[in-house]
């Protein structure tokens, strides 16, 4: 059977022209995807059952047992960690939600440690940014700073910037100039018509730099910074100045490195300089699938984007205190639940080492590192894949995941309601 | 030798991530790119093995020549071998220093750790039944 129209879950482009060949539980073909969407779909190996860690291996458990066990490591927990959410549907993160009110918890989701710095910065001077659907049509001057769309977004190119056909950009390989930021040579600063290669550290002075020439003080720059020729400056700031439309796409390559959100309103702020003398959008590359989902869904349920703290009982924010890396770093949180992520792979060695120690629940297909760290691992269905629900794109648009196949496991969103039922004594949220 | 860890995603990462007992995960997340004079200063070839230190503690690493490093700089592919070695301090933030932590790196004989065998470091218990 074809299925045409298909979301790919993987990433934050959410492409939404795939057609998949089924057969039976199966996708044994994908068309239009790239390497990344043909992995989700083709090569999707799941955790066959809920499993429990004894004293010297794992044991099979039944789905009723584990929710009962994990309802009861939560309800004894003085601070539990929530934890996750950004590669399932707003569907789950909202349950998720109302179970960090209802016990006081923690939550917190893997923004944290993506563009949780570009939301600070948000925070601090707006976001001047605008759908992927007017970049395609109208922008003439890309710029990629500190991202590589070509091994984490394949298709944002050829769907949205350098080689995608736009209204106002007919011919978008010759109209389109596209400029790359990093610190390092890369398939992406490859097809660069201008590549600033910035010294590790350096984005905060080359922003300043460009900021200052915008506004017509390259008399104070001097011949080289973080490693950029003056002349490239001036010639980049131009190219900028004389674009029609221009797009800033960033990665973390600014919220990770030194100055992390500092560096992010720098960027806003040059758009902002940019834009008193043509039209200059930013936009931040999201990573999974629908880790701007997770960000709508808390804030429309809390106030807060991520790190929001329910133990007074009241929703609190306070990042760099109630984020989940400094949580555990701290060795705070006596139980942890996490959902579609990985921290076990993608936290620093003494925050993951934290999930060991305490009791920690997985809700997640796949076997990941997790799974080594956690008490219990409960498999459940994959968003886009053997559940329909909702996403949102990088850009803040919601697209409707489709089910594709059945493969008889939970969705997460039941799961985590049966948690909630138990927590609340058989009263739903 | 000093060097600074840099660490992203690649396309064979992002294909192996729902895989992470795999050798091609395996093989991708321990590979570390570093500049073809700085591995002509450590005296090693390609897939020649590295001790990478840190306050934290030490992983083992492949080297991998990339022309694209800068020297003084080391590339990493996100994942468990990099996060063994970075730091939890987040300055306030709420972000560790994933680009930008200070390394001691060196030739070493030792073998690379599987995913499984990092986590058991910190307390885990692989599972490996598929």
């Amino acid at each position: 059977m074809i299925v045409s129209d298909v979301v790919c879950p993987f990433c934050g482009c959410l492409c939404d022209d795939l057609e998949l060949e089924v057969e039976g539980d199966r996708v044994v073909r994908v068309q239009n995807g790239c390497s990344l969407a043909e992995a989700t779909f083709m090569h999707d190996t799941r955790l066959p059952t809920p499993i429990r860690r004894t004293k010297s291996g794992w044991e099979d458990i039944s789905y009723d047992e584990a929710i009962k066990e994990t309802a009861d490591i939560l309800r004894e927990a003085d601070r539990p960690l929530l934890y996750g959410w950004s590669s399932t549907h707003g569907e789950a993160q909202s349950v998720g939600v109302h179970i960090a009110e209802l016990i006081g918890a923690v939550i917190d989701n893997t923004s944290t440690v993506c563009h949780g710095p570009s939301i600070l910065a948000i925070q601090e001077v707006g976001h001047p940014g605008c759908t992927l659907g007017q970049v395609k049509n109208r922008a003439d001057v890309i710029i990629y700073w500190g991202c590589n769309p070509i091994e984490a977004h394949p298709r944002h190119m050829s769907r949205y910037t350098t080689y995608a056909t736009g209204f106002f950009v007919p011919d978008a390989q010759l109209e389109r100039t596209v400029i790359v930021v990093d610190t390092r040579r890369n398939d992406t600063t490859g097809i660069a018509d201008e590549f600033l290669q910035v010294e590790p550290g350096g984005d905060y002075a080359v922003l300043s730099a460009l900021r200052a020439i915008v506004r017509g003080k390259d008399a104070v720059i001097p011949k080289k910074v973080a490693g950029i020729t003056k002349e490239q400056l001036i010639r980049v700031a131009e190219l900028c100045k004389k674009a029609k439309f221009g797009a800033i796409f960033f990665g973390l390559g600014l919220t990770m490195s030194r100055g992390k959100y500092k560096n992010i309103r720098n960027a806003i702020e040059l758009t902002d300089e940019l834009s008193r003398h043509t039209k200059f959008v930013i936009s931040p590359m999201r990573g999974h699938g629908n880790v701007y989902g997770s960000n709508e869904v808390f804030t429309w349920m809390t106030g807060y984007p991520f790190a929001v703290d329910f133990a007074r009982g009241i929703a609190f924010y306070n990042p760099g205190e109630t984020t989940a890396v400094d949580i555990l770093r701290r060795e705070e949180c006596d139980a942890a639940l996490i959902v579609a992520s990985d921290p076990g792979a993608n936290f620093p060695r003494a925050a993951a080492a934290h999930l060991a120690k305490i009791p920690t629940v997985v809700i997640d297909p796949h076997v990941n590192a997790t799974t080594a760290l956690s008490r219990i691992h409960i498999p459940c269905t994959a968003a886009g894949i053997d559940a329909a629900g909702t996403a949102y794109r990088m850009d803040g648009v919601p697209i409707r995941l489709k089910k594709v196949i059945e493969r008889g496991y939970p969705d997460d969103a039941e799961i985590l309601k049966k948690i909630y039922d138990l927590l609340n004594g058989g009263m739903g949220p | 030798m000093k060097c600074i860890l840099n660490t992203g995603r690649t396309v064979p990462q992002g294909a192996a991530v729902e895989h992470k007992g795999s050798d091609t995960y395996r093989a991708v997340t321990s590979s570390c790119f570093v500049n073809p004079v700085d591995m002509m200063m450590l005296g090693i070839e390609n897939g020649a093995r590295l001790r990478i230190t840190t306050p934290v503690g030490y992983v083992v690493l492949s080297a991998r020549s990339a022309e694209g490093v800068t020297r003084g700089e080391i590339f990493v592919t996100i994942g468990p071998y990099a996060n063994h070695i970075i730091s939890s301090e987040t300055h306030g933030t709420g972000m560790p220093d994933f680009k930008s932590q200070s390394v001691e790196v060196e030739p070493t004989e030792e073998p690379i750790l599987s995913v499984g065998e990092l986590m058991e470091e910190i307390g885990g218990l692989r599972y490996d039944r598929q």
